[in-house]
């Protein structure tokens, strides 16, 4: 179908419009920064959730129960007020 | 197969070849287990309340409590199994009726009754 009055495609019109708007007002440039690293830290934290989370499973048949792969002493959050995770040990019998 | 620093017991596999029983002499492999059940024992005894789990360090204990209480079936099925004596399985039972609702742990129980529990044992 023939888009009449339209012969670039709209990224790149997108883009170039931002970049006439910064070239005059230049003060926009740091809420760019600031709302581009906002989106990249959330994208970042829902990656290391992902990934990283023991609770999550990807894999039913090769890797049923992620969790039970940790050692006693590792620590998956950022920050423990009062726990010292290096003197853990594992709890119950092996079977 | 799991390693030494898995928090995961150590499990025989389908054919029932135990990861750390390769060359080990049987005397060996028994004093070990009686040094390991009384280890329990200890435990158990001095049994306060359910200690800190590094897989679940979160508010929610949902999955704290649903783990013991496989882990406790699939260890006496292990032991009776293997012929051995299943009472330091009483870890994960003490483990489980601390954090468990009971209402969860009766519907559960009467599910192994009936051969329609969910969670692999």
């Amino acid at each position: 179908p023939v888009q009449f009055g339209r012969s670039q495609p709209s990224l790149s019109r997108m883009l170039s419009t931002v970049s006439k708007q910064l070239r005059n007002h230049p003060a926009l440039i740091p809420l760019f920064i600031f709302i581009g690293g906002g989106a990249t830290m959330s994208m970042m934290y829902l990656a290391r959730l992902a990934l990283r989370n023991p609770d999550v499973c990807w894999d039913r048949k090769n890797n049923p129960e992620p969790w039970n792969k940790m050692s006693p002493t590792d620590q998956y959050k950022f920050f423990t007020v009062n726990m010292d995770y290096s003197k853990l040990k594992k709890n119950g019998p092996d079977f | 197969m799991p390693s030494f620093a898995s928090q995961h017991p150590v499990r025989a596999d389908q054919e029932g070849h135990h990861p750390r029983r390769g060359h080990i002499e049987t005397t060996q492999v028994l004093v070990r287990l009686v040094k390991m059940a009384e280890a329990v024992e200890e435990k158990i005894k001095n049994y306060r309340t359910a200690p800190f789990d590094a897989r679940f360090p979160n508010t929610n204990q949902t999955r704290n409590c649903f783990q013991n209480y496989l882990d406790f079936h699939r260890c006496n099925k292990a032991l009776s199994d293997k012929g051995q004596d299943v009472t330091p399985c009483g870890w994960y039972q003490r483990v489980y009726k601390t954090l468990c609702p009971m209402s969860w742990v009766s519907k559960w129980d009467d599910q192994i009754e009936a051969g329609s529990f969910p969670g692999k044992i």
